[in-house]
């Protein structure tokens, strides 16, 4: 059985509407991740103002560092900015 | 205009006071056109109240003719209000009536912008691209109590900051930054927009067409005064009532009184609290309150209704228990967009506090009838029979007020 995922070793993010699973390395976003695996989401500013890859959160934990494209009411609805979360535990995504 | 019609200023130039308008005024394309540029463009527009955008990032577009703006609320809790068109390639930025967005980002190439305006992310574009040359074009706005007013001009006319002075103290007891919106209702108008203006500011009609709404309201209260000596014991009821109302709500330091601007200023507008029949506390069907919380801090419920009308585009009624407000928007030559806004205190809950549909069944039923109404003068006005027709001096002044504000702003927007 392999250790639990830490920030050290990265996490597994699934999209459920693709039924992908992608590493995400240490330090990296959601968005960048996916990237990373060749996979196609909406994104423009990259820097958390557009909302384009705003997402639903089914479960796990971020980090997100938004500037103002996101609303309090919005994150307490379990949405994220892809572009500007990064993995603080496994994730599932509804992409 | 056919050939053979006179161009606008000979039109504004040989309107007769005291008579309905010429044809063209309500049917002709380009003078459509000359009322969105000179009127809808250059005064004092009312388009909602801000409970429609109470929290930050909420947004409300709204149309006027060919003028598309959008009203948001910033961080700061402050209104803003910006031409709703990406400075892109010119897309319509917010679709929906009403929304919530972090940031105003248009839907085609995501160009993004603050709630003040400001480009803040234009992907793909030059090194050298200037952000701060392609902020959102800001429109004037202003809120009266509550009352949302833009103004699309590059200078907007100073004498709003009168108007809110002095209808200030009449509608803040009402509270409507305290209020919600409990139902909205557009109605399209088969007849142009001075139609309905027009059909508003008098209540020579009332008696024939209106059974739920004089139920509460006294046409006296609308500039009905006929004379006759029924006509004139009715008008003594009516001035009885006025005095006892004005004379409880002096003693509750609550203003009453008429004042009355429609025609002499550029932003003309008109107040006054009337007296309601029976019950005396609201325009419903019974006269008595359809909502069991008060609006603001009021605890009488007997205030009978305060109206408050401005050029060129709103009527309003301020009850003790609730709020109803009217804004028109002109859509084509001849139809127009009637919206109407039904408010209740905040904490009210509906089916408990009150029932919606007794809430607008005054209203509700009115404004079909007035549109029926409309869309007759409409008909008529387009034929070939039609010849302007004269007001009654006692019953339609407020009309001719009207008419007689658009003649003489129309003649000045030629001017300037």
């Amino acid at each position: 059985m392999s250790e639990s995922p830490t920030p050290e070793t990265g996490f597994t993010i699934s999209f459920s509407v693709t039924g992908r699973d992608v590493q995400c390395a240490p330090g990296n976003t959601v968005l960048e991740a996916a990237e990373l695996a060749g996979l196609k989401l909406p994104f423009s500013c990259r820097e958390g103002m557009c909302a384009t890859c705003k997402s639903k959160l089914v479960s796990g934990q971020v980090d997100m560092q938004h500037k103002g494209g996101i609303r309090p009411k919005e994150i307490a609805a379990g949405k994220i900015l892809l572009c500007c979360s990064r993995p603080l535990s496994d994730l599932v995504v509804e992409r | 205009m056919t050939d053979s019609t006179p161009k606008l200023p000979g039109l504004l130039a040989r309107r007769t006071r005291g008579m309905t308008l010429e044809a063209p005024f309500y049917t002709d394309p380009a003078i459509h056109h000359a009322d969105l540029d000179l009127i809808f463009a250059r005064h004092w527009i009312f388009v909602g109240v801000e409970p429609e955008i109470a929290e930050p990032g909420d947004v409300m577009s709204v149309d006027i003719g060919n003028h598309a703006v959008l009203v948001a609320r910033d961080d700061d809790m402050e209104l803003r209000a910006f031409h709703n068109v990406c400075r892109h390639r010119g897309a319509r930025l917010i679709e929906a009536r009403h929304d919530s967005v972090g940031n105003i980002v248009c839907p085609y190439h995501q160009w993004t912008y603050g709630l003040d305006g400001a480009l803040r992310h234009a992907g793909c574009m030059p090194r050298d691209f200037q952000a701060e040359r392609h902020g959102l074009r800001h429109v004037h706005v202003r809120s009266l109590e509550g009352l949302i007013f833009v103004c699309l001009a590059e200078e907007a006319p100073d004498d709003f900051e009168d108007m809110a002075r002095i209808v200030g103290p009449y509608i803040a007891p009402h509270g409507i930054t305290r209020c919600k919106v409990a139902h909205t209702e557009d109605i399209v108008e088969p007849g142009n927009w001075k139609l309905t203006m027009e059909n508003n500011r008098e209540c020579y009609h009332c008696s024939a067409a209106h059974p739920e709404l004089t139920r509460s309201i006294f046409a006296e209260g609308f500039g009905f005064a006929p004379v006759g000596a029924a006509a004139e014991a009715q008008a003594a009821r009516f001035q009885a009532m006025i005095g006892d109302l004005h004379a409880r709500c002096q003693l509750r330091g609550i203003p009453s009184g008429e004042i009355e601007h429609l025609a002499d200023r550029i932003t003309g507008f008109r107040t006054e609290r009337l007296p309601l029949e029976d019950a005396g506390e609201s325009e419903t069907l019974d006269t008595r309150v359809a909502c069991k919380k008060l609006l603001g801090d009021l605890s009488e419920t007997r205030l009978g209704a305060l109206s408050f009308w401005t050029q060129p585009n709103s009527w309003h009624h301020f009850m003790s228990d609730h709020i109803v407000t009217f804004a028109v928007f002109p859509l084509t030559p001849e139809t127009a967009l009637l919206r109407t806004t039904w408010l209740v205190h905040q904490d009210a809950v509906e089916g408990v506090d009150y029932d919606l549909s007794n809430l607008t069944a005054v209203w509700h039923a009115t404004n079909a009838q007035d549109s029926a109404l409309v869309g007759k003068a409409a008909d008529g006005v387009r034929t070939s029979g039609y010849r302007p027709g004269p007001y009654s001096a006692d019953t339609e002044g407020l009309v001719e007020k009207f008419c007689a504000w658009y003649i003489d702003r129309m003649q000045a927007g030629l001017a300037g």
